[in-house]
């Protein structure tokens, strides 16, 4: 069933030319040069340190490493991060990372 | 949200999160929509971020849930102040004491001035106005309204065509018009007009009066021209009689006109010299050496320093030496004459009046005596004789 509204949603998204997160629920990533990132509709932390910060997602995680991250600000739907941002990783479920 | 003016508001405090969960803790914030922000690791290894104090509260309960504890590292916003504030007594009084004395101070009228030029006093009219009410450190709000201001204000001086009151801040103007009135009239008693001096009438015109004299009658000093009497010797009464009464009168004059006469005269020639002043000595600053004139008029300039309205005691005085020449010059007796007869009638008409006339002159005697041409002159003058002299 899930599979069927999915492909369903994808198939309009691709029809009526609609961006794909909006049509799909996945999340959003802006990024600005290495120094602010941020990520739209995630579903919350899963692991943060200055290092790196682990954001949950529909299906896997996300990544973003880097030094002195900070949370500048977080809502239910959205992080926003600052610092040194080294790289950004996406770890789908049920898959190796990379 | 961060540290802008909403935030400043509310108040809000940097917190350290003391405890194992801090992913859960934040996620369980957000879940509650209680934001935090700029959440960071301090160097010992703990979650900090700012939360406003509202939401402060309302982490209590998550906190108890994972477990954590937070400590508050700062304290900002408004709240803060205010708490602050409310601890300094006497700054806070000072605060409000400030505003009150600029608001008692700024009620209060400074000044009333008046406009207008008015032949009212200004003494009445700020007697007027301070029975009104509006007087130098009277409350601005005890006054009415400028309408019924002047309108009283017009009541209590009678004198004046309008009043106008206008209230501009702290101080009032008050503009009079004065209403025109017609001329005065000089009160005159009852009076007769009698004759200046001996003479012959050439016109009377009665205005006012009984006349009692006609043309070319002669009369004395005193006698009544137009008298103020009317009536018969049983009914009489007393008005201010009025008229013109022109006559002849007859001026005799010695006249002494010297022949030679001297006159000064600037040659345009100057010399100037200049001098400091300080206290009453004077220090000359150019025009060093003696006179160059035999004789010469001195024309003094002093200039001294002024501060304000007051007069220092230095400055600079200027002198300004003028050549003069005396001129001789002879007439011959004609001239003398002439001259002699020319002076004396200008005197003539001075003392006699404007509408005077001289009908005729005839020389009685003249006589060349010590360089002097001596005159005797009989003037023939037309004038106005009439002076008036009051009935009891």
């Amino acid at each position: 069933m899930m599979r069927v509204s999915r492909k369903l949603r994808k198939w309009t998204a691709t029809i009526l030319d609609l961006p794909q997160d909006v049509a799909l629920d996945l999340p959003r990533i802006t990024m600005i040069g290495g120094l602010q990132l941020t990520v739209e509709n995630h579903r919350g932390i899963l692991h943060f340190s200055p290092e790196s910060l682990r954001l949950a997602m529909d299906n896997g995680e996300m990544e973003v490493t880097g030094r002195d991250l900070v949370i500048r600000n977080i809502g239910t739907e959205e992080v926003f991060v600052e610092g040194q941002i080294m790289g950004v990783q996406l770890h789908v479920k049920g898959k190796t990372p990379g | 949200m961060r540290a802008n003016w909403v935030a400043y508001a509310r108040g809000y405090v940097w917190v350290k999160l003391i405890g194992k969960q801090s992913e859960a803790f934040v996620n369980a914030a957000t879940r509650e929509r209680i934001e935090l922000w700029d959440i960071s690791f301090g160097r010992a290894g703990e979650l900090t971020f700012g939360v406003s104090i509202p939401d402060f509260f309302r982490l209590r309960p998550i906190l108890r849930q994972h477990g954590c504890r937070t400590r508050i590292i700062s304290r900002h916003g408004l709240p803060f102040r205010m708490a602050r504030l409310s601890r300094r007594k006497t700054f806070a009084a000072g605060m409000l004491g400030f505003v009150l004395i600029l608001f008692i101070l700024s009620s209060l009228i400074w000044d009333v001035r008046i406009e207008g030029s008015s032949a009212i006093p200004e003494e009445k009219i700020l007697q007027a106005a301070k029975a009104e009410g509006i007087y130098d450190y009277q409350w601005s709000f005890r006054l009415g309204n400028a309408a019924t201001l002047s309108q009283r204000l017009a009541q209590r001086l009678p004198e004046a065509a309008w009043v106008g009151v206008e209230k501009k801040g702290t101080s009032i103007k008050i503009t009079v018009v004065d209403s025109t009135k017609p001329e005065q009239k000089k009160l005159e008693g009852p009076r007769h007009l009698v004759a200046k001096t001996d003479a012959v009438i050439t016109k009377i015109v009665a205005e006012n009066g009984r006349p009692k004299v006609e043309r070319n009658d002669r009369v004395r000093k005193g006698e009544i021209l137009i008298s103020g009497i009317l009536g018969s010797e049983t009914d009489q009464k007393a008005v201010v009689s009025k008229g013109k009464v022109m006559g002849l009168v007859w001026h005799e004059y010695r006249i002494a006109t010297p022949l030679e006469t001297k006159t000064k005269n600037l040659t345009g020639e100057s010399q100037e010299r200049k001098y400091l002043i300080i206290g009453n000595r004077a220090l000359q600053i150019s025009g060093y050496g003696n006179s160059a004139f035999d004789s010469s008029e001195i024309r003094t300039t002093v200039q001294r320093a002024q501060l304000w309205q007051r007069l220092l005691p230095f400055g600079t005085m200027k002198e300004h030496e003028l050549e003069v020449v005396e001129i001789e010059k002879i007439l011959t007796p004609e001239q003398a004459k002439e001259a002699g007869l020319s002076q004396a009638r200008a005197e003539l008409l001075a003392k006699c009046g404007p509408e005077s006339t001289i009908k005729a002159e005839n020389i009685l005697h003249e006589q060349t005596e010590n360089g002097k041409v001596m005159l005797t002159v009989l003037f023939e003058v037309e004038q106005s004789i009439e002076v008036e002299r009051p009935i009891f």
